[in-house]
């Protein structure tokens, strides 16, 4: 009996063995829930030594502050709730003050001015509750000039340190400048930075001009224009601003340009006796390859980022859809399947999704798609959106939105990929058909 | 055929003969309705039912007359649908107040651009898209409310009260939404008296982990839900040895429990509850902010492992990465330093964590699982 008991309890024991060794060890808890808001950071006016060069900190240090905060993912402390200054960018951080003030990152730099007109910028990123840097400092040298320049490329290493993916803000857009009423509407291509600064008109507005498109590398522009009384395309070499007009058949429309990654093709549409198809060009040899052939209309092709497919909108279904094909033509996989109607479908540069023009339920929508249809999320809702184009880095789209009415205006709004952060850039006036350009090399 | 065997065959003899003219199984006569019926002939109920349709006047009947079996009952109409006839309601001329003259304002008729802007119906409250988001949503604090977890009001020390109170500024939460309102999403929503469709109730949360106390043999043993093993034959029945089986016993405990205990330090002391491993999690997950995430870094799955003081502050040196899954190294870098940001942050104060039990959280480590903070 006494033996059945003492196998019992060794067999139980052994049982509660598993239980014993969970116990020991450090204590797991898994967290599931955080919260999505604004990192708090500071970035004091870089150090400097004579009036000059604290001008210019004090400028780069404000550019810097609305690159950041303009994203929605970083809210600035303001410099009056500052307690401490930085006096030294050798010095150590006191980083329990930046800890009073619940500033998360710390941006600590200074500025040189080194020779008539060149600039040395040094600045590091700080990690202020880890009382650590996030990273080595770095240092940027350019000129004068080109400060705001230097402004954008700092806050993008910032944004990049920080959230891991790259930044945005040292890029262009090109875009379609507009000025007069809705009936006699002057329209010229204008290039400015990508928060509305620098702004540089490309054209007079002596032609319509519609849909500037830019090259993978931003050297170049595409576009639409009706110097010859019909549509034809160009091609905008930005640094000179020459341009030249692509070839094409007599008695045809063409339109709708984009580059392919390569910067040697051109997709585009051209219409001919009613029918509009798909072409590619070579840029330099001028010869055409037709890439659809159906009674329907297809147009808005848009490269994905590899280069191998083309999506674009087609009405061969009754109403306007997304459809998707191989790069030199194909069968075409129908993605929109929603109700409403699809068009100008771009391809973000990372390749997962597909932003695009909805028009449903007498509104107009600026929406994301992954590339096979799914997921479809609409991100914006008004009288007129249209024509979307992707920041270099995926993460913020910008389009056109016009206003309602005989006075009502194009204006030109950017919008984060999660629906948040919808505002307006600014432009001197009317703006439309943006093509946001790569980060600036 | 032993005794017993004839004992047994009487008795159940007895209890078949007592079953079967005992009457156990013989049920009683269920009783039954009886009613009496007459027969009417065919004219008599031409009869009746001429009298129900066309009954006399019901003033010359002082008592009515019980009907014959089998009559069928007169309709009778309600006298109550006839509708009173309603009093004209008094109508007074109102005169205009002294003061007021003339016609009474023309609504304009307004243009178009103003037409569109006047709602045709009161549309219901809309989600706000607050900038923050978080596991529950709050409203928008007062101006000139500290932001603070829990909400009071101002308390300002009262001249007159016996009792003086300490003074103290009004706090509430920071405004956050549960989700992201896109602006497609704000304005999509019609705006209706009903709710087209309710929130799909949140799934309960799970159960709290056990605690994880060191079971023993005894407390265990009930709730075993696993066979007991059958105890090993012995061939040969030895006599018992009360001297040394207690020695066995503690033999076989001391093994038991030795191997469980060798190499690691088994922390003493009371587990955590669960509802203080809870407010642990709830106090990290407030300052874990993934709003600055790349869309890599959200599918990041990062370990974290920390020292703890006993004044329930993480060791800053201590923090380090021990695991990740779902993302390059560099997504796992910028989800571990997001992590470690949200541990810092709010075990700044020190965590409220029970000092008696330092040796069960002395080693936390933690896993920050974004999959449910990703854009969707």
């Amino acid at each position: 009996m006494m033996r059945t008991m003492i196998s019992l309890l060794a067999v139980l024991t052994l049982w509660a063995l598993p239980a014993l060794a969970q116990d020991s060890g450090p204590l797991r808890i898994e967290i599931t829930e955080g919260v999505i808001e604004p990192m708090p950071y500071a970035v004091p006016d870089f150090v400097a030594e004579s009036g000059a060069e604290r001008d210019m900190a004090r400028n780069l240090s404000r550019v810097i502050a609305a690159d950041l905060s303009g994203t929605g993912l970083f809210r600035e402390i303001p410099q009056d709730a500052h307690i401490s200054r930085i006096t030294s960018f050798q010095s150590p951080v006191q980083y329990a003050d930046w800890r009073a003030v619940n500033a998360q990152a710390l941006i600590t730099g200074t500025v040189r001015f080194d020779g008539s007109d060149r600039m040395v910028v040094q600045f590091r990123i700080h990690d202020v509750f880890a009382g650590q840097e996030l990273g080595d400092g770095l240092q940027f040298v350019g000129t004068r000039d080109g400060w705001r320049r230097i402004a954008h490329k700092v806050a993008d290493v910032v944004y990049s340190r920080i959230t891991g993916e790259d930044g945005y803000f040292d890029s262009r857009v090109v875009f379609v400048a507009e000025s007069g009423p809705k009936d006699d509407r002057a329209k010229r291509l204008a290039i400015m930075d990508y928060d509305g600064a620098n702004l540089r008109y490309l054209t007079d507005s002596s032609n319509i001009v519609l849909a500037p498109r830019f090259s993978a590398t931003g050297d170049r522009v595409l576009y639409t224009s009706y110097e010859m009384g019909f549509p034809r395309i160009y091609v905008l070499d930005v640094a000179n601003v020459g341009r030249r007009v692509l070839p094409t058949l007599d008695g045809t429309m063409s339109f709708a340009p984009r580059f392919a990654p390569d910067g040697r093709t051109v997709a585009y549409s051209l219409s001919q006796g009613g029918n509009t198809d798909l072409y590619r060009m070579n840029i330099d040899g001028g010869q055409s390859t037709r890439l659809t052939s159906a009674p329907s209309i297809e147009t808005a092709p848009s490269y994905s980022p590899d280069g191998r497919r083309i999506v674009f909108e087609s009405d061969r279904s009754g109403t306007p859809q997304l459809y998707i094909m191989p790069a030199g033509g194909g069968e075409a996989t129908r993605i929109s399947f929603g109700q409403g109607r699809y068009g100008t479908p771009v391809w973000s540069p990372r390749g997962d999704l597909i932003a695009f023009t909805k028009q449903s339920g007498g509104r107009f929508h600026i929406g994301v798609m992954r590339t096979d249809g799914s997921e479809e999320r609409l991100l914006t809702a008004s009288f007129l959106d249209e024509g979307p184009t992707w920041a270099p880095n995926g993460r913020v789209i910008m389009f056109t939105r016009e206003s309602r009415g005989a006075q009502g205006q194009s204006r030109i709004y950017s919008v984060d990929i999660s629906g948040r952060n919808l505002k307006q850039v600014e432009t001197p006036g009317g703006a439309s058909d943006p093509s946001w350009g790569p980060l600036q090399q | 055929m032993d005794t017993g065997q004839i004992i047994s065959g009487t008795g159940h003899l007895a209890l078949i003969g007592w079953a079967l003219f005992g009457g156990s199984f013989q049920s009683a006569p269920e009783p039954f309705e009886v009613i009496q019926a007459t027969t009417v002939s065919e004219s008599e109920f031409a009869a009746i039912m001429d009298r129900a349709e066309t009954p006399e006047a019901v003033a010359n009947v002082d008592t009515p007359e019980p009907p014959a079996e089998g009559q069928t009952a007169p309709q009778v109409t309600p006298e109550a649908e006839t509708a009173p006839e309603a009093a004209p309601p008094r109508v007074e001329e109102s005169t205009p107040p002294e003061g007021v003259e003339g016609a009474p304002p023309s609504m304009q008729v307004p243009s178009e651009d103003m037409a569109v802007m006047v709602p045709e119906v009161s549309p219901r409250p809309q989600p706000r898209p607050a900038p923050r988001v978080a596991p529950e949503a709050a409203p928008e604090p007062e101006p000139d409310t500290r932001v603070d977890d829990v909400t009071q009001p101002e308390v300002t020390p009262d001249e007159g009260a016996e009792t003086a109170e300490e003074p103290s500024e009004a706090t509430a939460p920071e405004e956050a939404a549960r989700e992201i309102v896109t602006e497609a999403e704000e304005t999509d929503a019609p705006a209706q008296a009903a709710p087209p469709a309710s929130v799909r109730p949140r799934t309960r949360p799970d159960r709290p982990d056990p605690p994880q106390e060191a079971p023993t043999a005894t407390a265990e043993a009930p709730s075993e839900p696993e066979p007991e093993p059958a105890p090993e034959p012995e061939p040969e029945p030895e006599p018992p040895q009360p001297a040394s089986d207690r020695a066995a016993i503690d033999d076989a405990l001391a093994a038991a429990l030795g191997e469980a205990q060798q190499g690691t330090e088994r922390p003493s002391g009371p587990p955590l509850t669960g509802g203080e491993r809870d407010a642990l999690r709830v106090a990290v997950q407030r300052c874990w902010n993934v709003g600055s995430l790349s869309s890599e870094a959200l599918r990041t799955t990062v370990e974290v492992a920390v020292s703890m003081t006993r004044e329930g502050r993480p060791d800053i040196g201590s923090i380090r990465l021990v695991g990740s899954s779902g993302g390059s190294d560099a997504a796992a870098k910028q989800a571990y330093e997001a992590a470690r940001r949200a541990i810092i942050r709010c075990g700044t104060d020190g965590f409220d964590l029970p000092v008696e039990k330092y040796d069960q959280w002395r080693e936390i480590e933690m896993t920050f699982n974004p999959e449910s903070m990703r854009i969707r």
